[in-house]
């Protein structure tokens, strides 16, 4: 089979340099919708999946799977797994495992009045550096119990809606009318805790007047997590429920399933209405060939490659739309602070999401040519060639 | 009679090219669906959110807290919630929900004493089946929302788990107040054993007031009287304690305000692509028809009557999709136990409706000018 010469789709693209550009715009404008939808949901889910350490087990109250706010425990409850639990990973006789308390509280800049800030507040022991790996501290220190200090994440300050200067060392903040001082800074890159503000878990407990935990969180050594769930079934006077980590962390990326497919449907609707609107001008562009279309079959090239040449001409349209579109969404899209009830997270676009984007484009190119070139394609050499 | 006379003429020219216009409207029609959706959220957050002048309902929560897990009050600060000047009446709420993210299946637990339906404070609600006696029988019975129930397929008798506890369906509870759609209200007891076994504590007051005027002064005088407790109090209008709390979701829809906006600007390069196209086609036509004496306006107002039916049809199934959708989808945004839901009214219809007209207008101006204003010799010329 003779193919049209691949020159002579590229030429055809000029002629009406005004459709080309809006053509472009359009496909642009198309993948950046895609590549936003899939940066959202890629960015939610991989600060949930990095987040959660395949060797952790989580200790929250039964019933309070699906929430570990929700979650109250007996305050001994570390102590005892501590002692009754074998198997658990040590270091230098350390066992790995941390009580903690999940609790969203509201901060001011001020005792009286002031700047009203939403804040995630995890009450930590020691135990919460050797249980979460992926925590470094990267200025000050870690905040010592009794003396109103705080550490605060990479991503406190957007969870907070404050500048990050208002979070330096040195900086405070009241919190049920006591004065807290930053005295670290810390970085969970990628997940979850990065937008987290951490105290020592009995000043928390001492402001929030509470004495329960809200789970215990613990790294497995030799024991197995049939041996956690085991403990919380002999042990049913503490009200326990075990997971792992991986497990609850999947369960609250299941909840944001209906969030995920309303984002995905208004990016696909969005993107329907631009395929239609680009159907309707390669028909016309198309339409408005039929005779060159009957003179190229005259000379002998068989509908196969006109048609070839035609969906280059759509292709080579709609992935300059892809790649203007890709380019502007790794310049302005990638790396966003996004806000949500869980707390912050960066929007991704990685390789995953370039790969949607272009593969949206493709399949733009295609649909948008392939009806119009087989409508045109349909009629007679002769018909084709009387066409005006 | 322009529009009448001519009306067959417009059709005609509408469905001479049946692909092209298909397209239009499908595009129009779905950009329209996603403007009506959007609106229908927005609706949703001012019916929850705006305070009207005639609100009487005031929410006191424990101070600097905004998660029903975090806020703990006395159970007994009710008497003397009650002994402030203004107050009407008093509710206790005990507050759970299965999840305290944003999500759009989140149940809300409110476990109210068993007089509270007797006292007055649910007089804007009636039960449209089950009865108020068995829920009071029953220690595990809820009454709950009619979303709710139309979202799990609920009816008085059923059983349902959720978050641990498990209730019993006593009846469904028909409410025009946002916030009483999505919740099951139980006994209060009975949410207090099961969550920390805290007999005595709850989440919130929800407190009426005689006179809508004196809002913010009832409010001021309960933050007062626990100032120096050791649970201090801050005390919201019902409207606002919702909207300080659902920002996360007033984000969202904030957000989403600009896909409508864009939504709109679609619908104009849609019709206005379709609009060019056909008068490109049709010149041959337009100078046949100056040729006979048809008027250069009554050409322009052929073609903007092209424009609105394309832009009218379109939204026509748009809107109509979206009727549909949020009539029977049912959905709610949910965080820290309040519901937003997503809802349109006659509003929302008439603005989309209003939207198509303005862009049908608008998207065939400039193709109708152009093509009035056009010389007959010129017209036969370009063919």
């Amino acid at each position: 089979m003779r193919f049209l010469p691949f020159d002579y789709s590229v030429r055809n693209l000029g002629r009406s340099k005004t459709r080309l550009v809006l053509t472009i715009l359009a496909s642009a404008l198309v993948v950046i919708l895609i590549m936003s939808a899939a940066a959202f949901v890629r960015g939610m889910d991989t600060s949930l999946v990095v987040a959660a350490d395949a060797s952790n087990a989580i200790l929250v109250a039964s019933g309070s799977e699906e929430s570990i706010e929700r979650s109250q425990i007996p305050g001994n409850t570390a102590s005892m797994v501590a002692a009754d639990l074998s198997g658990i990973k040590t270091r230098f006789g350390m066992p790995f495992v941390s009580p903690e308390i999940h609790v969203a509280l509201i901060v001011r800049s001020e005792k009286e009045g002031g700047q009203e800030m939403r804040a995630l507040v995890r009450g930590v022991s020691p135990g919460a550096f050797l249980v979460h790996p992926r925590v470094n501290i990267v200025e000050g220190r870690s905040p010592q119990p009794g003396k109103d200090e705080i550490m605060v994440g990479g991503l406190a300050s957007q969870m907070m809606g404050v500048p990050d200067s208002r979070l330096r060392i040195g900086q405070s903040l009241w919190l049920d009318n006591r004065n807290w001082t930053v005295v670290g800074r810390f970085r969970a890159r990628g997940t979850v805790m990065d937008a987290e503000v951490w105290i020592p878990i009995t000043d928390l407990q001492v402001a929030t007047k509470r004495d329960t935990l809200s789970c215990v969180v613990l790294t497995l050594g030799e024991a197995e997590f049939d041996d956690v769930d085991a403990f919380t079934k002999q042990r049913l006077d503490l009200g326990l429920t075990a997971l792992r980590e991986t497990d609850y962390f999947g369960s609250v990326m299941r909840f944001y399933k209906p969030v995920h497919a309303m984002i995905w449907t208004s990016a696909l609707l969005v993107s329907l209405a631009g395929l239609l609107g680009g159907l309707n001008t390669m028909y016309a562009a198309f339409a408005a060939r039929v005779r060159e279309i009957g003179m190229l079959q005259a000379l002998g090239y068989s509908r196969m490659a006109i048609t070839f040449s035609l969906m280059q001409e759509s292709l080579l349209t709609a992935l300059a739309g892809t790649l203007v579109g890709a380019a502007i969404s790794r310049l302005l899209i990638d790396g966003r602070a996004v806000k949500f009830s869980m707390g912050v997270f960066q929007l991704v676009i990685d390789e995953q999401v370039l790969l949607m984007g272009l593969s949206a484009g493709l399949v733009m190119g295609l649909i948008g040519a392939a009806p119009p070139a087989w409508r045109c394609l349909r009629l007679s050499i002769h018909e084709a060639l009387r066409a005006a | 009679m322009f529009a009448v006379k001519f009306l067959p003429l417009i059709f005609k020219y509408v469905t001479r090219k049946k692909i092209r216009s298909a397209l239009t409207v499908g595009g129009v029609a779905t950009a329209m669906f996603l403007f009506y959706a959007v609106h229908a959220m927005q609706q949703g957050v001012r019916e929850a959110t705006e305070q009207s002048a005639a609100d009487t309902k005031l929410v006191v929560y424990r101070q600097d807290r905004y998660c029903p897990f975090s806020s703990q009050l006395p159970q007994d600060y009710a008497t003397r919630i009650a002994a402030v000047p203004g107050v009407k009446a008093v509710v206790p709420v005990k507050v759970l929900v299965n999840n305290c993210r944003t999500g759009l299946d989140v149940v809300t637990f409110r476990g109210v004493p068993l007089q509270s339906f007797e006292e007055g404070f649910f007089t804007h609600a009636r039960l449209s089946s089950g009865s108020l006696e068995s829920w009071k029988n029953r220690s595990d019975a809820a009454l709950i929302g009619q979303k709710l129930a139309n979202r799990r397929g609920l009816k008085v008798g059923d059983r349902m788990e959720i978050g641990g506890l498990t209730i019993t369906v006593a009846g469904i509870l028909d409410s025009p107040e946002p916030q009483d759609q999505n919740v099951a209200y139980t006994h209060l007891e009975f949410v207090q054993r099961a969550t920390d076994n805290k007999v005595g504590i709850v989440t919130q007051f929800n407190v009426a007031v005689h006179d809508p005027g004196q809002l913010d002064k009832v409010a001021k005088a309960i933050d007062d009287e626990f100032r120096h407790s050791q649970e201090p109090t801050a005390t919201w209008s019902e409207k606002n304690f919702v909207a300080r709390s659902v920002t996360d979701i007033i984000e969202i829809v904030n957000f989403a305000s600009w896909l409508g906006w864009g939504c709109v600007i679609g619908v104009f390069a849609l019709v206005f692509n379709a609009i060019v196209l056909s008068v490109r086609d049709r010149i041959r036509d337009h100078a046949v028809m100056q040729t006979l004496g048809y008027g250069k306006g009554l050409i322009a107002g052929l073609i903007i009557g092209e424009s609105l039916i394309l832009s009218l049809s379109g939204g026509l199934i748009g809107i109509g999709a979206g009727i549909i959708f949020t009539s029977w989808g049912g959905l709610s945004l949910s965080v820290e136990g309040l519901s937003i839901h997503v809802q349109a009214g006659l509003d929302s219809v008439l603005l989309g409706f209003a939207m198509c007209i303005f862009t049908g207008v608008v998207a065939g101006l400039a193709p109708a000018w152009q093509a009035s204003r056009r010389e007959i010799a010129a017209c036969f010329r370009a063919v």
